[in-house]
């Protein structure tokens, strides 16, 4: 390979580079995470989550609070933690824990198999 | 009307946090530089065409290929998959405390290409059903006194029909497990089911074109596992074990017909799992309300519009393909553009096993550790047996931070890349006779093999986003 064809290259290469950072400079500012403090409630009404699937996001060695207010009864199941939980037709259920785990992980209804949380700990 | 799309994966409780925009953005770079940086560096005479077998000593060769041994590995093979289809009929109907889903779809269907690529070939001892041809044909050959006679093999049809089982092995458990309205998976049960189907079409196979014929052709297992095979520096040759060089015995791989098919489906169908949660979720979201409207079922609607996406992942990964070899035909001094369709297939091997890793290595480590504690001894997932005592032990998720998962998962797709290219390159100065037309057919499979790249790396980026 001749040196105007390596040039040529390097310059396409410095140009890939340019365009890959630029992208992410400008879509990567809303990547900062929202922690959720206080205590989040979660409204399940005939057995779903009201307003779709609750998001939650904690940095990790946080503490993780949310309350389940259910209109049916079934076991709250926070996957990965394997934290379980009974809650009663009108009750309603707390759940507070330190965020260990790194990943993205599901609170369910378990006898229902219905997710009511998705809950994000960052590293 | 806007239904929530349910997907999720059976098995995990947990799933990787996506990885962040400034590993991306370096990763990304990283890729470029070294792409344009093995153009300007590349040796100009094969290394890889001859794979440089030698014989190992006698005794490994004798541990694994003495008869004796390869009835218990085949022994073995068979009883594994006794269990997993008992335990998937008898069993609990929860996908994460029967032993069959996790053995079937994580221990052998991510395990043996992981050990494959170092190793090579290791399945092939294990294979349950090529082990019950075996026993059968001898059988046949001992009462009949002649060896049984076989079905001419369609050469045109080569590997097609292991490209094709592999998508349907993969849809079996993210588009048809994923179904019923909830996020619940493949029903151990209908696994187990499967397995029994898949066994007796693979026998009934093996009667009409041979063991030998249809391991090398058709059985998806021994086609899918003998592909990341060809990278790993162990290989048999007239009944001996030796050491051959890494990834050379990949070059000669994909001479038989649709082994681009096989490869292409494996990088396609990882793709698919990996962008439902992330990048295709919007799309995927409004194809299934659009055919949900026009009074298609859920369940169905679901399946259909997986099927859809899984199909243009199938199609999009080969028109890459194929655009990369059209421009290599149009370089001066190119062989014909079938050669180099075939000739290049062993190429995204490395492609593929990286994207395995990008997107299971976390689901591998976890779920083994079921594997071997509670699903071991607690096969049926009933409560009812604790044969090793390890039944109410469960999966540490602090074993991996998430750090660790990005680093091997951008890790895996720049070494995928860089082995990718490296076999192009090697294969080019093989075809071309000058090389410098070999350099500027390099141009293409480096566009190919960038575009996959950076493609892995942004479904990682976007995931669960």
């Amino acid at each position: 390979m001749n040196s105007n064809t390596a040039k040529a290259l390097i310059g396409v290469a410095v140009v890939g580079v340019a365009i890959v950072l630029l992208i992410v400079l400008k879509n990567g500012g809303s990547d900062t995470s929202a922690t959720t403090k206080g205590v989040t409630t979660i409204v399940v009404k005939n057995g779903e989550p009201v307003g779709g699937i609750a998001q939650l996001t904690y940095n990790k060695g946080e503490e993780v609070r949310f309350k389940v207010d259910s209109d049916v009864s079934d076991e709250v199941h926070m996957h990965g933690y394997d934290i379980m939980k009974d809650v009663k037709a009108g009750g309603s259920v707390s759940f507070g824990f330190p965020a260990t785990i790194e990943g993205v992980f599901e609170a369910e209804l378990e006898g229902r198999k219905e997710q009511i949380l998705e809950l994000t700990v960052n590293p | 009307m806007s239904s929530i799309l349910p997907v999720a994966h059976a098995l995990v409780a947990r799933k990787d946090l996506p990885v962040p925009a400034w590993l991306f953005a370096w990763a990304a770079s990283i890729v470029l530089i070294v792409s344009f940086f093995a153009l300007s560096v590349g040796w100009r005479t094969p290394r890889f065409e001859r794979d440089r077998w030698r014989p190992l000593a006698a005794w490994p060769s004798r541990a694994l290929l003495a008869p004796p041994a390869q009835v218990l590995y085949g022994a073995l093979g068979v009883f594994l998959l006794g269990v997993a289809v008992y335990a998937g009929l008898r069993g609990t109907e929860a996908p994460d405390r029967n032993f069959a889903l996790t053995f079937l779809y994580v221990t052998t269907w991510l395990g043996f290409p992981l050990f494959s690529v170092f190793f090579g070939d290791v399945f092939r001892p294990f294979n349950p059903w090529r082990a019950v041809g075996r026993v059968v044909g001898g059988g046949f050959t001992a009462l009949a006194g002649q060896r049984p006679a076989h079905l001419r093999y369609p050469e045109k049809l080569g590997r097609w029909p292991a490209a094709l089982g592999l998508l349907a092995v993969v849809w079996l458990e993210i588009v048809y497990g994923a179904s019923g309205g909830v996020a619940v998976g493949l029903d151990p049960h209908a696994a187990a089911l499967a397995a029994v189907l898949y066994s007796g079409y693979t026998l009934a196979m093996m009667a009409f074109f041979g063991v030998e014929q249809w391991c090398r052709t058709g059985e998806v297992f021994s086609v899918y596992f003998g592909m990341f095979g060809t990278l790993g520096c162990f290989g048999v040759k007239d009944g001996r074990l030796g050491v051959r060089r890494p990834f050379a015995a990949a070059t000669r791989w994909a001479t038989v017909p649709g082994s681009a098919a096989v490869v292409i489906a494996s990088i396609a169908s990882t793709s698919f799992d990996g962008a439902q949660e992330g990048a295709f979720k919007g799309a995927l979201e409004s194809t299934f309300n659009r055919l949900v409207d026009a009074g298609v079922g859920l369940t169905s609607a679901l399946r259909l519009t997986d099927t859809i996406f899984m199909l243009l992942c199938f199609a999009g990964v080969g028109l890459v393909y194929t655009i990369g070899v059209r421009g290599m035909a149009g370089v001066p001094g190119a062989p014909s553009f079938k050669k180099l369709r075939t000739g290049f297939a062993h190429t995204l091997i490395p492609i593929a096993f990286a994207y395995l890793v990008a997107h299971y290595f976390s689901l591998f480590v976890f779920q083994e550790q079921a594997q071997f504690t509670y699903l071991l001894s607690d096969p049926l997932g009933t409560g009812t047996t604790d044969l090793f005592g390890t039944a109410s032990s469960g999966i540490d998720f602090r074993l991996l931070g998430a750090n660790a998962i990005w680093y091997v998962q951008v890790g895996a797709l720049v070494v995928g890349h860089v082995l990718g290219l490296t076999l192009a390159h090697d294969r080019a100065t093989a075809y071309w006779g000058d090389y410098r037309q070999a350099t500027r057919s390099q141009y293409w499979m480096l566009a190919v093999m960038v575009a996959f790249t950076c493609f892995g790396l942004y479904l990682l980026s976007v995931a669960n986003a």
